[in-house]
């Protein structure tokens, strides 16, 4: 008996397991991408692309295994990259050590958000959320010389690893590839987990959750959290990238875009904030859109992920390549991807 | 041994080709620009590479530059930064370090501008742009050699220099057509970087010129409805408000005052006299307009109005903003004498001549760069009476700064 219980946990770790390779491979692949001399503007690109999919892999922690959408999640990024450009001003803090503090104060602030969230729900709690993105960059724009004021602040000090300058285009690329892993294993931990199982309880059924005598408070303030910490090491990375932050890139509108390349890319999936963040970062590159060209077409696709595909653009490949490559009839194919949607 | 000779004609053979187009290309002058040619931004945006293109044709139709000896084209490498930072700093990566481009024009925006700079300075790469928030950055200890903005210019004068000149220039035009001396002021400005800094300055300079200013009124960009801002600047009473400085926003925000009857008199900054007849804008109430630097459509300028006769010939649409491009025309004259000056495109040398310079432009018949890298000149200020005949002057600016 309990050497069957150990070969069906061992069978679950493996399945587990097996959900993750295909995220480490094309992370491997990402990575690779140098040596192929891209131009620095794809460099410059795909490094700003990486460092929003961080902040998407929390954001899918939260809708995606939560159930709950947040239209204020770029302020928690503008809070990560405030306090590391305060930080580095007031008090000299460098780049590594403003990560957990950055960290941290994204995540107190997350929970913060997320408190009025255990009285107001779905669409309510959405515009809260946006209005919580204006507020802060309303606070940011009349903070004075504190917060730069409207100008921002600037980040100078240069990005160490081991005693070599990161800050060359190439490295900083590959050290946002190697955070971006981080990310995604960190948030297949948590779906993985029996954290993230209660998460998905709770997002299926909160009133049947609380009647199995989960804690359905402590555990979205907690999904607040852990989104915010993914938020504040994505604002760090952003702000010693840029050299420069100011309070109009994390309003509201940057914040739609997050929600937007979450759900594009599929939010429970481990590999759609990479896609959806990837897509949206180059897809007006590709098809040299324009911004009212862009998001004529992210609107578009948004509509089309949401009547066609639930899962997003990653759950309806996969779904299309099962049922093609697998030839099994389609209820069967239906079911089993109705069971992946639940994870 | 034979095998070595013919590898070494290969070699010689493969260099040779490759060395071919690189000699053609040792013959151009890459200038880059970033702009926001879509986006938010744009009616601001086009003008730049609209300015340059205009400078870079001009020079090239005159034969080029000599530098050290050698005659040397110019080629514009544009890119759209589509009003947003990561596409522009990508941009500026990539016309820095893989287009190699010798100088760099823009951007309009001034958050975009003090990133980019984090990319041009370092790989000393001449930097012009039109904000004048960037007297923030250019201090002595920045502009000096080995400073970290050592090659970034700012080619639209010190704000002081420019608010003075325009309230001066407002209040002196508005008078006659008031007929009497307005007294009250209310500034109603778009909350963004550049409106809080430039209303700051803007408010000292009226101010200085012994106008009571009640109260700023900031309205969020992109506001459409301004009747809530209007009312409040109605109940102060004010003989002129004052619309800074988008001028998309200002001509969305003037036909809801005029409804309103919310002053006597009202300026409206960046917006051209030529965009006020082609609207067949009219108002019940004298109304002045001024431009950055030189306007387009009533210009007192002989030889702006040659500018913009070429300018719109190239093809440039007649926009709110479209005076903007001499922000940058101008400088890519400058900056090509400044290279024949050095002598050469080395980028301390270039520094060394645009400091001594006394450049002719359109703007003015002596610009120069003062030691932190700024440059001064006047400003056009016009006024439309009530019938609808509209005057123009420029103003010179004050000599120094207010005192708060």
């Amino acid at each position: 008996m309990k050497d069957g219980l150990h070969q069906d946990r061992a069978g679950s770790t493996f399945k587990a397991l097996r959900s993750l390779l295909p995220v480490l491979v094309i992370l491997a692949l990402i990575a690779l991408v140098p040596l192929f001399s891209p131009s620095n503007r794809f460099l410059s690109l795909a490094i700003s692309a990486g460092i929003n999919v961080i902040a998407l892999y929390g954001l899918s922690v939260l809708f995606g295994q939560t159930g709950i959408l947040s239209m204020g999640h770029a302020a928690l990024v503008g809070v990560g990259a405030y306090a590391a450009a305060i930080l580095a001003r007031d008090f000299g803090v460098g780049f590594w050590a403003a990560l957990p503090a950055a960290a941290l104060a994204s995540a107190a602030f997350a929970m913060i958000v997320g408190i009025p969230s255990l009285r107001v729900g779905g669409h309510h709690f959405v515009i809260m959320t946006f209005a919580f993105g204006q507020l802060l960059a309303i606070v940011l724009t009349n903070g004075g010389d504190y917060t730069g004021a409207a100008t921002g602040l600037d980040l100078a000090g240069p990005v160490t690893l081991f005693g070599a300058d990161m800050s060359d285009l190439t490295r900083y690329y590959l050290m946002v590839v190697a955070f971006v892993t981080a990310a995604a294993v960190a948030s297949w931990a948590i779906i993985n987990s029996s954290y993230g199982r209660t998460l998905r309880a709770i997002r299926e059924n909160e009133k049947l959750a609380a009647s199995l005598g989960i804690n359905v408070g402590r555990h979205k303030i907690g999904a607040f959290v852990v989104s915010g910490v993914f938020a504040g090491i994505s604002g760090v990375l952003l702000a010693y990238f840029l050299g420069h932050i100011s309070p109009s890139q994390f309003s509201s509108f940057p914040s739609i875009y997050l929600a937007l390349m979450v759900m594009i890319g599929g939010a429970r999936l481990i590999e759609g904030p990479l896609a959806g963040g990837i897509l949206v970062a180059f897809l007006p590159e590709v098809l040299n859109l324009d911004p009212v060209q862009s998001r004529i077409v992210y609107g578009v696709c948004l509509i089309a992920v949401i009547m066609l595909l639930p899962d997003g653009l990653i759950g309806g490949i996969v779904r299309a390549l099962r049922a093609v490559l697998s030839g099994k009839p389609k209820q069967e194919t239906e079911q089993r991807n109705a069971a992946e949607a639940r994870r | 041994m034979k095998t070595v000779l013919k590898m070494g004609a290969s070699a010689a053979l493969c260099l040779g080709v490759l060395a071919h187009p690189a000699f053609a290309e040792d013959n151009i002058v890459k200038i880059g620009v970033v702009a926001a040619e879509s986006g938010s931004f744009v009616s601001a945006g086009h003008t730049l590479p609209a300015g340059v293109g205009l400078a870079v044709k001009q020079i090239n139709d005159a034969g080029g530059i000599n530098v050290g000896g050698k005659n040397y084209k110019l080629e514009m490498v544009k890119r759209d930064d589509r009003t947003d930072i990561a596409t522009a700093i990508a941009a500026t990566q990539e016309l820095v370090r893989d287009v190699k481009v010798q100088a760099i024009f823009g951007s309009e925006t001034h958050d975009f501008t003090l990133a980019m700079a984090k990319i041009t300075q370092p790989a000393k790469i001449i930097h012009f742009a039109g904000n004048s928030t960037l007297a923030k950055i250019l201090t002595p200890d920045s502009v000096k050699p080995g400073g970290e903005d050592h090659y970034l210019f700012q080619s639209e004068p010190q704000e002081f220099q420019r608010s003075g000149s325009t309230a001066r220039g407002v209040l002196t035009l508005l008078e006659p057509l008031l007929g009497y001396k307005p007294k009250k002021s209310v500034m109603i400005v778009g909350n963004d970087a550049t409106g809080q800094f430039l209303s700051s300055y803007y408010f000292k300079a009226l101010k200085a010129e012994g106008q009571d200013v009640p109260d700023i009124i900031f309205y969020p960009p992109d506001t459409t409805d301004f009747s809530p801002f209007l009312t409040r600047a109605k109940s102060l009473n004010p003989d002129i408000i004052h619309f800074w400085y988008n001028g998309d926003s200002t001509l969305t925000a003037l036909p809801q005052a005029l409804e309103l009857g919310a002053a006597k008199s009202y300026f409206l900054f960046g917006v051209d006299p030529g965009i006020w007849k082609e609207k067949q804008l009219s108002a019940d109430v004298p109304v002045a307009m001024s431009c950055v630097p030189v306007c387009w459509g009533e210009s007192s300028n002989p030889k702006a109005r040659a500018y913009f006769d070429a300018y719109f010939a190239a093809g440039a649409p007649h926009g709110v903003t479209s005076s903007v491009s001499l922000l940058y025309h101008d400088y890519v004259h400058f900056l090509a004498e400044a290279w024949e000056k050095a002598g050469s495109f080395d980028p301390d040398k270039t520094v060394e001549a645009l400091l001594t310079l006394h450049h002719q432009g359109v703007v003015s018949d002596d610009l120069t760069f003062n030691p932190t890298h700024q440059v001064t000149h006047a400003t056009e200020v016009c006024a439309a009476a009530p019938g609808g005949a509209i005057s123009c002057s420029m103003q010179q600016p004050p000599a120094e700064a207010p005192k708060s």
